[in-house]
C-alpha cells in the first residue's frame, strides 16, 4: 500500500520524460489536452443535475428507505446481509452517498467485522451505474440503452452475492 | 431512461406530497447543487487526465501501448477503428488502476466515436466493463478502512479482486450474448 501512492508521480514523470526525449511541446499538447475539458462537462452537465436531482428524490422521499425495507428479506435469502442492503441499493444511484454510508458500516460495525467487510467487497464490485450511463450516454437520444443498463445492474448485484460469499470463506 | 425517470420522479413525488410537501423543493435543489459541485471537481480531473492522454497521444506511446492489446481488444469490441482503440485502452488500464477521474472523460470520448461509427455494440460493451467496476486495487475502501481503524486493511483486496471479477466477466458475456444478437437482427 505504501508505494500505491507513487504510482501517479511516477507514470506523470516517466510519461513527460519519454515526451520530452521524442521532441513533443509539452507546454502546448497539454493545454491542447485541456482544452477539451469545458465542452466536455458542459454537454454532460445537463445529464449530470438530472440524475443527481433524481438520486436526491429517490434518497429524501423515504423510496429508498421503503424499498430497503421490502426487499431485505429477499437479500438475506442470497446471503446478504440486511445491514449492508442500504449499500447495495444506493450504489447504482450515488457514488458519494454510498461512500459515506460505507465510513457509516465501517464506524458501526468495527472495520473487521463481516459486516464491515462485507460491506468493502460490495462497495469495490460495483459501479454508480444510473451515473455512468447518463453521462456515456449523454445526448444519445436511442432506444435500446435500457439492455445494457439492465446488463450492468444485473452484473453488479451477482458480484454482490459473490463478495458476500467470498467474505464467508476468505 | 425515460420510463425509469418517469416512474421514480412519479412515487418519489407522491410520497412527499403525502409525507413531506415541503422537502420537496429542497431535495430538487440539493441534487441541482450537487451536480454544480460535481462538475466542477470533474472539470478539475478532466483538466488532469485529458492533458496527460494528449500527451501520451502525441508522445506515439498511446499507440504503441494499444497495438499491443488490439488483437484482443479488435476482437472484444468487434471494431477496426485504428483511432478509438488507444483511447479504448486508455480508459481500460486507467480503470484497472484505479485512477481517480481519469477513466471518465476517455470512456465518453470512445463511447461518442463508437456511436458516430454505428457500432452500438462497443458502446454497450465499454459501458458494461466500466459500470462493473475492473478495479484491481480497492484504494478507496482500504482507505475508509484504515481510517476506521482496521487491523489489516488491505484484506479484502482478495474478495473484492474476486467479486469484481465474476460482475465483469458475466456483464461482458451478457453483453456478447444480447447484444452482439440484438445487432444481428
Amino acid at each position: 500500500m505504501k508505494y500505491f501512492s507513487l504510482l501517479l508521480p511516477l507514470l506523470f514523470l516517466l510519461l513527460f520524460v519519454f515526451a520530452a526525449i521524442k521532441r513533443v511541446k509539452l507546454y502546448d499538447c497539454f493545454t491542447e489536452g485541456v482544452k477539451g475539458a469545458v465542452p466536455l462537462v458542459l454537454s454532460l452537465f445537463p445529464y449530470l443535475a438530472v440524475i443527481l436531482m433524481l438520486s436526491e428524490l429517490f434518497e429524501q422521499s423515504g423510496l429508498s428507505a421503503v424499498l430497503t425495507k421490502a426487499l431485505s428479506p429477499v437479500f438475506s435469502f442470497l446471503g446478504i446481509p440486511p445491514e449492508i442492503s442500504k449499500l447495495v441499493l444506493l450504489k447504482p444511484f450515488s457514488g458519494s452517498g454510498s461512500t459515506a454510508l460505507l465510513s457509516e458500516i465501517l464506524k458501526t460495525y468495527g472495520a473487521d467485522s463481516y459486516i464491515s467487510r462485507c460491506a468493502c467487497a460490495c462497495y469495490g464490485s460495483s459501479e454508480t451505474v444510473f451515473y455512468i450511463s447518463a453521462i456515456y450516454y449523454a445526448g444519445v437520444e436511442k432506444k435500446g440503452r435500457a439492455l445494457p443498463i439492465f446488463i450492468a445492474l444485473l452484473s453488479g448485484f451477482a458480484g454482490t452475492i459473490a463478495a458476500c460469499l467470498l467474505c464467508r470463506i476468505v | 431512461m425515460n420510463g425509469v425517470f418517469a416512474v421514480v420522479f412519479a412515487v418519489a413525488g407522491g410520497m412527499f406530497l403525502f409525507f413531506d410537501p415541503e422537502g420537496f423543493l429542497p431535495a430538487l435543489l440539493k441534487g441541482g447543487e450537487k451536480a454544480a459541485t460535481l462538475s466542477l471537481s470533474l472539470l478539475a480531473s478532466y483538466c488532469v487526465w485529458l492533458g496527460f492522454f494528449k500527451v501520451l497521444e502525441r508522445s506515439g506511446l498511446a499507440l504503441f501501448l494499444s497495438r499491443k492489446f488490439s488483437a484482443p481488444a479488435k476482437k472484444l469490441f468487434r471494431t477496426e477503428d485504428e483511432d478509438v482503440l488507444p483511447i479504448v485502452c486508455g480508459n481500460l488500464s486507467a480503470n484497472l488502476l484505479g485512477l481517480p477521474g481519469a477513466p471518465t472523460p476517455l470512456g465518453v470520448e470512445a463511447t461518442r466515436r463508437f456511436l458516430a461509427a454505428k457500432n452500438d455494440y462497443a458502446a454497450d460493451m465499454l459501458f458494461v466493463l466500466n459500470a462493473t467496476s475492473l478495479q484491481l486495487l480497492p484504494t478507496t475502501a482500504i482507505a475508509l478502512r484504515a481510517a476506521a481503524g482496521s487491523l489489516s486493511p488491505a484484506d479484502i483486496f482478495l474478495p473484492t479482486l474476486l467479486s469484481t471479477l465474476v460482475s465483469t466477466l458475466l456483464g461482458a458475456i451478457l453483453v456478447f450474448l444480447l447484444c452482439g444478437r440484438r445487432r444481428a437482427r
